[in-house]
């Protein structure tokens, strides 16, 4: 992986013109230029130049969601989200991680057995820690709990995990694909979280043809651990996930996530390009990478059956992750025409909804701010469901609709069909 | 660099609670610049939110001789929010309240209000706030204000002093004062101070609400690109498309330079051509459909490669973009950018651009130029080698064979971007004396201690006479 040092051209081709403030989802909360590329750039500037930078530098280079709308918008193609992910790697190799970061970390990407058990128990013991919230399904933490904070929303951990079910675990071992031979990345969210998003994604591949199969022994795509500064991890999960995936020979490796879309698009190539023969390995894993959205469009053709629209209004949020990092954004609304549900567009519907980079575990209280806007639109456009194709916003907005008092669903395309 | 004595510190806590104050290394280094790249250090960065606390903040600062500098985005050509002597940055980010009144087509803003902002809540009350900055998704209403910011639209609808109907405004030496009723579009009791402050870059005082006019909103907007083969040819087209009756609401013009380096972040397609200009039109009951085909027409007989009319608002949009990419994107020509915002009469700009040619060969150094040009307003950009110091020098005499030539030609050496520090040691080619000691005094009324943005506009050596 390129070292900070090595992004200092890249830093110095930013001209102080603004554009980006006038686009990143941090700024617009806080109202302060250390919140927007070029206030980061700047420290980031300094820092290499020496500068003696503290806990705020780290403050401040977290608080970025990594959404890249900055650079979307820079006139310079300046890309503020990877050189805030090499700044704070930079950051932990001289300083290290903050010890509970570490341990939780390491036990959600790298389940051990016993870790596995604990959050077993925990799942048993939720009523102690979590209250039913009021509507919508989900619970609410009864106490600030690190991680979990006051007063979060956060959907029931899943019973059992999605890869330790029984009809998904079968699906390892499957033997007669179609023309196309089709693996399925789960990723924490899904596994963890939402597994019905997981349920959804197979039924509707089985529906549309396609044999899918979903290896065991795959983990954690990653990103939460680079987001923490964490390199090493990472680029163990990473390789662990394309040792797995190798073994079954797929043509298609569809993720029904975001965010794992584009780290084992884009972001594996970054971090493992230069280990010793991983290059072709990593290019060729990424090169099968298919968001659920993009292959059922453009690979599958996906159409349904009847496409009655009587079950409401929907309308689509766009994943930061699916829209800027990976150009999609036509595939999913493409899809919700095949839904029983009318479409209606939202205001604004690729502003980040404040989840991603980390921010919503070091700072929670800014991180559902930053989804105000978001609830705003989202209650102005009248729908009664949104939709969207990243579980980490899907949480994000369970959450944020939940405090600012939006009554519409939050689902997954994919359960639409 | 004076530190902040500890009483001075103790005191700032006192008017402003914690979150809206830093003494901080991190907050200090992203308030020391501005969109000319340079850089100074504050030695502290306060938010206020409210007249009554700039009020106490100034009073204080005035009592110690602490330097005050007024920043809005910081989006600034001319380095204007620079604390040049270190002190104290006051950020207006956190003063955003907007009020509308529909019925009298009047806005309330706080001087932090992103002019986008309020171009877009006008709009979705049927109303229009014409004054539109290249840099209005970034740009504050109070830095607009400051610097009379002005826009592609200047030609028709006139820059930001055409909409200022008064300011609340604090002075250096702690007053709030209001310049007007701010609801009614008349008023001549007394100076004119409204069009005093506007444009006075924040030496005079702090502005902490504006209340502006609107408009109601055109209702209908056409739009043609037309690109040429010399930028000589294009300018001649600008002068024309006006002198055949049109009055477009945007007529821009840019050359082959900017073209080729916007072009490569912006990808529509406009690279490879000597020049090119946006006519943009609007109005009501088809007018604009008239008057589009006109500029088509003129176009055409200036001999245009391709003629373009945008259908789609999609297109628009597209190439708007591109418009606003092209400053920043000029980094890709080189790394210095010597940025000025001449302008001189309308029909003077083909001279004009000859004149640059010969400024670019005589000291070879490559200019880019683009602007709103309908007003005889040309960015002028000297773009050279930050590293080459022979070449640094080479186009900074040019800026100075600019100014000469655009003074000639019955101009001005800045049209919107101000003074600020890049252009004071060039003032006293376009001011007299007289008018020049005028001014001065006029600071020493407002500001007898020189506290409020010291360094701007006015060299340090004509602040002590
Ligand atoms: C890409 C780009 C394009 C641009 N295009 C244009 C253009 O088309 N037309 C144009 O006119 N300008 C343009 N500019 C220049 C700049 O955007 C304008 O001058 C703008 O008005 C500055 O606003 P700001 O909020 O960023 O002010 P700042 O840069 O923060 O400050 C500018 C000046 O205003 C003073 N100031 C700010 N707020 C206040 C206040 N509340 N009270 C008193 N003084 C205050 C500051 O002290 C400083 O002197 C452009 C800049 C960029 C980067
Ligand atoms: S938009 Fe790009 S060049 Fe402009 S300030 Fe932001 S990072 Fe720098
Ligand atoms: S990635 Fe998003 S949050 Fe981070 S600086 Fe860029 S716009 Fe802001």
């Amino acid at each position: 992986m390129k070292e900070l040092k090595d992004y200092r051209e890249d830093i110095e081709r930013c001209v102080r013109c603004g554009t980006c403030r006038s686009v990143c989802p941090t700024l617009d909360t806080v109202r302060r230029e250390s919140h927007c590329a070029r206030g980061r750039l700047t420290l980031i500037e300094a820092y290499l130049n020496g500068e003696e930078l503290g806990e705020r530098y780290l403050k401040y280079i977290k608080e970025c969601t990594l959404c890249g709308a900055c650079y979307s918008s820079c006139p310079n193609e300046i890309d503020t989200p990877e050189i805030i992910l090499s700044a704070r790697a930079e950051y932990v190799k001289r300083k290290g991680l903050p010890a509970l970061t570490t341990f939780t970390l390491k036990s959600l990407l790298e389940p051990a057995p016993l870790t596995k058990f604990a959050l077993k128990v925990a799942t048993k013991l939720k009523n102690l820690f979590f209250k039913n919230a009021p509507f919508e399904s989900g619970l609410l933490s009864r106490f600030s709990l690190p991680l979990v904070g006051d007063g979060r929303l956060v959907p029931a951990p899943a019973d059992p995990f999605f890869l330790d079910r029984a009809h998904i675990r079968a699906l390892s071992t499957r033997e007669d694909y179609g023309s196309l031979k089709v693996g399925f990345f789960v990723g924490c969210g899904i596994n963890y979280l939402l597994p019905s998003i997981g349920e959804s994604t197979i039924r509707v591949l089985e529906k549309a043809g396609i044999d899918v199969a979903v290896p065991q022994g795959q983990v954690c795509c990653g990103i939460p651990a680079l987001s923490m500064g964490d390199v090493e991890t990472a680029k163990r999960v990473m390789t662990r996930n394309i040792e797995v995936f190798e073994r079954y020979g797929f043509d298609r490796i569809v993720t029904s996530c975001a965010t794992c879309g584009h780290t084992l698009k884009d972001v594996f190539k970054l971090v493992l390009q230069d280990e010793p023969g991983m290059k072709e390995r990593v290019e060729e894993f990424a090169g099968k990478i298919r968001d659920v959205t993009e292959f059922l469009v453009d690979e599958v053709g996906y159409r349904a059956e009847k496409r009655e629209k009587s079950a409401g209004v929907v309308t689509y949020h766009d994943p930061c992750h699916l829209r800027r990092f990976q150009g999609i954004s036509e595939q999913p609304r493409r899809l919700l025409e095949e839904s029983p549900y009318e479409f209606r567009g939202m205001k604004n519907p690729c502003r980040c909804c404040g989840l991603g980079g980390g921010v919503s575990f070091t700072n929670y209280e800014l991180s559902i701010k930053i989804a105000e806007r978001k609830a705003e639109n989202i209650k102005k456009s009248g729908a009664d469901v949104v939709a969207t194709a990243c579980p980490g916003c899907i949480v994000q907005l369970k959450d944020a609709l939940h405090h600012h008092d939006v009554r519409a669903k939050v689902v997954h395309v994919v359960e639409l069909l | 660099m004076e530190v902040l004595a500890e009483p001075v510190k103790k005191e700032l806590v006192r008017i402003l609670s914690p979150e809206n104050i830093s003494f901080e290394e991190e907050d200090i280094l992203c308030y020391s610049y501005d969109a000319t790249g340079r850089r100074a250090l504050p030695e502290c960065v306060l938010f206020p939110h409210t007249a009554e606390e700039v009020s106490l903040i100034l009073k204080m600062a005035n009592a110690e001789g602490i330097p005050v500098v007024p920043r809005g985005a910081g989006t600034g050509f001319t380095g204007g929010s620079l604390p040049l002597r270190g002190g104290i940055v006051m950020s207006t980010e956190r003063m955003t309240t907007m009020e509308m009144d529909q019925e009298n087509m009047t806005a309330m803003c706080g001087a932090g209000v992103v002019t986008w902002d309020l171009s877009q809540r006008a709009e979705s009350l049927g109303l229009f706030y014409p004054p539109d900055p290249t840099s209005l998704k970034v740009s504050t209403i109070g830095g607009n204000i400051a610097e009379c910011a002005g826009g592609p639209r200047g030609l028709k609808y006139g820059v930001t002093k055409d909409y200022v109907l008064a300011l609340e405004v604090v002075l250096p030496t702690g007053e709030i004062l209001k310049t007007a009723p701010g609801k009614t579009l008349k008023g001549v009791v007394g100076y004119n101070l409204t069009g005093l402050l506007t444009g006075s870059e924040g030496t005079l005082g702090v502005v902490t609400r504006a209340y502006l006019r609107l408009l109601p909103i055109p209702e209908e907007k056409r739009l043609l690109v037309a690109t040429f083969d010399t930028l000589e040819r294009a300018g001649q087209g600008v002068i024309e498309i006006v002198r055949g009756g049109v009055i477009p609401s945007a007529l821009e013009l840019i050359d082959g330079v900017c073209l080729k380096a916007v072009d490569e972040y912006a990808k529509v397609g406009l690279s490879g051509v000597g020049a090119a200009i946006i006519v943009e039109v609007d109005g009501t009951g088809g007018l604009t459909e008239r008057d589009i085909e006109r500029a088509r027409q003129v176009c055409q007989k200036m001999g245009a490669l391709n003629i373009e009319v945008a259908e789609e608002e999609k297109r628009m949009k597209e190439l708007w973009g591109l418009r606003r990419a092209i400053s920043p994107a000029l980094k890709r020509v080189g790394s210095l950018k010597l940025n000025e915002d001449v302008v001189v009469p309308r029909t003077n700009i083909v001279e004009l651009i000859r004149g640059l040619e010969d400024i670019g060969r005589g000291r070879d150094v490559t200019i880019a130029s683009f602007g709103h040009a309908g007003d005889g307003n040309i960015h002028v950009n000297i773009m050279v080698d930050r590293d080459d110091p022979e070449e640094v020098e080479r186009g900074e005499a040019a800026v100075k064979d600019l100014f000469e030539l655009t003074l000639e030609l019955g101009g001005t050496i800045s049209g919107e971007h101000g003074v600020g520090v890049t252009k004071s040691d060039y003032i006293g080619m376009e001011l007299h004396k007289d008018t020049l000691e005028l001014m001065m005094r006029i600071k020493r009324a407002f500001d007898p201690n020189n506290i409020l943005n010291p360094g701007k506009i006015f060299k340090e050596e004509m602040e002590r006479v």
